[in-house]
């Protein structure tokens, strides 16, 4: 199956959701995830004819965009299950606060249910949803993104959870997490979360581009999972995990959903290195035998052997076989800012 | 003891190894070899300063650079990449984990402190400054030490182990079996004499283990030297006890047969209390003094002590005094120690006996010395040589059965005694009246003593052909003869009487002995 193309700009109907779907899990976790499944039935349920899927340079150039998430637990998600109008919940107290129309929406990053809340919004909507996001990877924290780097603020931001509630944040950006953390549990466990509005001229600027594209056609059954990295992707060794150990040294400061673990995969072919990989909520960087080998901002990912899907850093287990990749960020996370807000010492890694 | 060439070995820098085995990072843990030398010491805070630390520096992470087993992984690769001596950190909140497994790998060494890594860098940087200085700290401690310990060889093996760490220290006897002290095997870092009072050899002390330093070896028989002072004094005071007490040597004497006897093992091998060498390099085994408990009680070690000859062709002796009334113990005993050499010397029924390493020719000799010195009649026995002295009951029986059948004066020895011993042993004195009167008859017609002459000949040599040929006569005066004492009432060929008519004839025939 491949998605199916209105002119250049393909769309997401119920024939090419599955492939979005299947694309947003190549380098991300949660598939197994009873909360994925259940946002990918919302999304079935919504869908209709489908959702345009538009390069924000093709949009009027004053058109209202605004990225929307997944902020909170997704476990909680799959226990407390959605009302169906917090999508629109969110998208009208944003609106009310703007006093604007939004006019097209744009995921904050494609992760999982992060990927297919923005579809499940445009096709409430009935807007388009633009091609690309403000990651082109997937990082813990709503500051951590191109729009950031692009200057854009993340308020003002708006929470819808399964509780008919909404909230509007006005804040500044270095608020936010501080304030939504809190906010969030108040909510339910989870929220929908509309924030970044920003106009579709500022939106060309500032995103990763293309990705949604991209993963429609990564998630394609045959496709080369590296299709799903436009920036590149390498693997750094396949080997068995030996240890898991809690780690110390690093973001013990920061309000970063999980704690610091350590994993040391021995590497199966060649020199048979030790490789560590320092993961706080998400791996951080990987030492080979000592030497560092990758670190945020590229993604680091452990992908089973045996099912070749992504294994959670909160879930691994020694005796696990796996593949560690590197995905290369995009560009705009290589630069001075970029590695400030996505680098290892935003992590709390003092390297 | 210590060379001039010794002293200059001593200034080569010390190595991680023996700060860890011998110095100021005693009780650290450590993986990896340790064999590099460690010039200086930098405090490490931020791992980037790693990149200009100069080759064989100890690295010690504080701080940042020591806030997790990531951190110290980090400081381990650029350690190796900068041929750094070895990484230090603190073991809180450290798991050895994989970084034990990178120390192999790097061949990096990492050790874990469990004082401030802060106060362990002043330690090893003075240690690295002046390494003449950290050995002579070490030999010094030591000499404190062995003087607390005093004359005991098990204490002073114990010293030397608790503080030559990574090193098996042993006390061995000059043929090598075990006495004290820490078992190993390989090659030897260092050995020490322990002189007797005659220049010989008493016993080694040897020191096995890693080859830690170029200045290793000499420092550890600075150390060992130090030792033999205590312990040639812990052997004399032995001797001088045990020569004091008869009692004790007889029994240290038994309990050592004993022990001999009851190993399958060749003898060599007495003292193995059954576990294992220790392996070279090995810092933490048995305990010095559990080992020594394995061999034996310390009787092997005791026996080495007083010189006495514990291993190789060993001969045993035995003295029988001819009248019983012998209460001075002490004078015999010290009249054979003084002409027998060293050896024990024991009560065994009614005779002493003890073992001499001498061979028996030679040992015979010495007996000859002793029995001439001593101021009561008494006969000698030597046994058969054995190989060691686990079947050394057999040369004692010998001696004894040797001492018994020879009259007073003579040394018997054991291997050469045959039957005819056995005729020279008849108490000959007493016998001669029966003999005698039981052969008055023949005596009565045997005028010069041919007769007598000729029934000994013939019972001697069990025939009358071989008889004239001893007597230098024709065979038919020997039958002749013959016809004149079966006349007498003789009958040669006659079973019933035959062996009392020998005996008579060789007790009259034999001189008066004694």
């Amino acid at each position: 199956m491949s998605p199916t193309v209105e002119g250049t700009h393909p769309k997401i109907d119920s024939m090419s959701l599955d492939a979005f779907a299947a694309g947003s899990q190549l380098f991300a976790t949660g598939a197994a995830e009873l909360s994925f499944h259940l946002t990918l039935d919302w999304a079935r349920s919504v869908l209709g004819d489908g959702v345009r899927v538009s390069r924000a340079a093709d949009l009027p150039p004053q058109t209202i965009c605004a990225a929307i998430c997944l902020v909170g637990s997704s476990t909680a998600l799959s226990e407390r299950l959605p009302g169906g109008n917090e999508p629109v919940r969110v998208i009208r107290g944003l609106e009310r606060r703007l006093g604007q129309k939004i006019g097209a929406v744009v995921a904050l990053n494609l992760d999982a249910e992060s990927a297919l809340l923005p579809v499940i919004t445009a096709a409430l909507l009935g807007v388009p949803l633009v091609d690309g996001d403000g990651s082109g990877r997937v990082f813990p924290l709503i500051k951590q993104s191109s729009y950031t780097l692009g200057g854009v603020s993340a308020t003002p931001l708006v929470m819808a959870g399964p509780a008919d509630d909404v909230v509007v944040l006005d804040t500044a950006p270095d608020r936010v997490e501080e304030l939504i953390r809190p906010l969030v549990l108040a909510l339910g466990g989870w929220t929908v979360t509309a924030c970044y509005p920003m106009t579709a001229e500022v939106l060309a600027r500032v995103l990763v581009p293309g990705t949604v594209s991209r993963l429609m056609e990564a998630g394609v059954p045959g496709a080369p999972r590296s299709v799903a990295a436009p920036y590149g992707v390498r693997t750094l060794c396949r080997g068995r995990i030996v240890a898991v150990e809690s780690s110390t040294g690093h973001g013990m400061d920061l309000t970063l959903p999980s704690l610091p673990s350590s994993i040391v995969v021995e590497e199966r072919e060649g020199l048979g290195r030790l490789i560590r990989l320092e993961a706080h909520n998400e791996i951080v960087f990987a030492l080979a035998d000592g030497a560092m080998v990758a670190m945020a901002p590229d993604q680091i990912c452990m992908i089973s052997t045996v099912d070749g899907m992504v294994v959670d850093v909160d879930k691994v287990a020694p005796g696990l076989e796996v593949e560690v990749m590197v995905v290369r960020a995009a560009p705009v996370w290589h630069t001075e800012e970029g590695i400030a807000l996505g680098g290892p010492r935003a992590f709390g890694v003092p390297l | 003891m210590i060379e001039s060439r010794g002293r200059r070995d001593w200034e080569v820098p010390v190595t991680v190894a023996e700060l860890v085995n011998g110095g100021p990072l005693a009780g650290a843990r450590m993986w990896g070899t340790g064999e590099n030398p460690v010039r200086q010491v930098r405090i490490v805070d931020d791992l980037a300063t790693l990149g200009s630390v100069p080759p064989h520096t100890a690295v010690v992470l504080v701080g940042q650079a020591a806030s997790g087993g990531w951190a110290v992984e980090m400081a381990m690769r650029r350690a190796w990449e900068q041929a750094a001596a070895c990484v230090i950190a603190s073991s809180a909140g450290m798991s050895a984990g994989s970084g034990a497994g990178l120390a192999e790998r790097l061949g990096v060494t990492l050790i874990f402190v469990d004082e401030d890594p802060l106060v362990t860098a002043v330690r090893v940087a003075s240690a690295a400054a002046r390494p003449e200085a950290a050995r002579t700290q070490l030999v010094a401690r030591c000499a404190t030490r062995l003087a607390e310990a005093g004359p005991s060889a098990r204490r002073v093996l114990g010293v030397l182990n608790s503080e030559l760490q990574g090193n098996a220290v042993a006390l061995l006897d000059p043929w090598g079996s075990h006495l004290a002290g820490r078992r190993a095997q390989g090659p030897s870092l260092a050995e020490v004499d322990i002189p007797d009072a005659s220049g010989g050899t008493l016993a080694i002390l040897v020191a096995h283990g890693s080859f830690q330093s170029p200045g290793w070896p000499s420092v550890v028989n600075a150390v060992l030297a130090l030792a033999v002072t205590p312990l040639i004094a812990w052997a004399a005071i032995e001797r001088l006890a045990a020569e004091r007490d008869v009692a004790l040597q007889s029994a240290l004497a038994t309990r050592l047969l004993t022990l001999a006897s009851s190993r399958t093992s060749p003898y060599g091998r007495i003292g193995d209390g059954g576990e294992g060498a220790v392996p070279q390099g090995a810092a933490q085994g048995t305990p010095p003094e559990a080992d020594l408990e394995a061999s034996g009680d310390g009787t092997l070690a005791r026996a080495v002590a007083l010189r006495w000859p514990v291993a190789g062709p060993l001969t045993a002796y035995a003295i029988r005094p001819h009248d019983a009334d012998l209460d001075d113990l002490q004078m015999i005993g010290s009249v054979i120690a003084a002409t027998v050499g060293p050896g024990p010397v024991l009560r065994r029924e009614e005779s002493w006996a003890g073992w001499s390493a001498l061979p028996p020719e030679r040992l015979a000799i010495r007996l000859a010395e002793c029995l001439a010195a001593l101021p009561m009649p008494c006969a000698a026995g030597v046994g058969a040589q054995v190989p060691d002295l686990g079947i050394m009951d057999e040369s004692l029986l010998g001696a004894e059965a040797a001492a018994f059948v020879s009259p007073a004066g003579v040394v018997a020895r054991a291997d050469r005694m045959g039957p005819a011993k056995l005729l020279a042993a008849l108490p000959g004195g007493v016998l001669r009246a029966p003999a005698q009167m039981i052969l008055g008859p023949l005596l009565s017609v045997d005028r010069d003593g041919t007769l007598l002459e000729t029934l000994t000949a013939v019972l001697d040599e069990g025939g009358a052909s071989r008889a004239a040929e001893r007597l230098g006569v024709h065979r038919n005066t020997v039958t002749t003869r013959l016809e004149r004492i079966r006349a007498a009432g003789f009958d040669v060929d006659d079973p019933g009487t035959r062996l009392a008519l020998h005996l008579a004839a060789h007790v009259l025939r034999s001189r008066p002995v004694g």
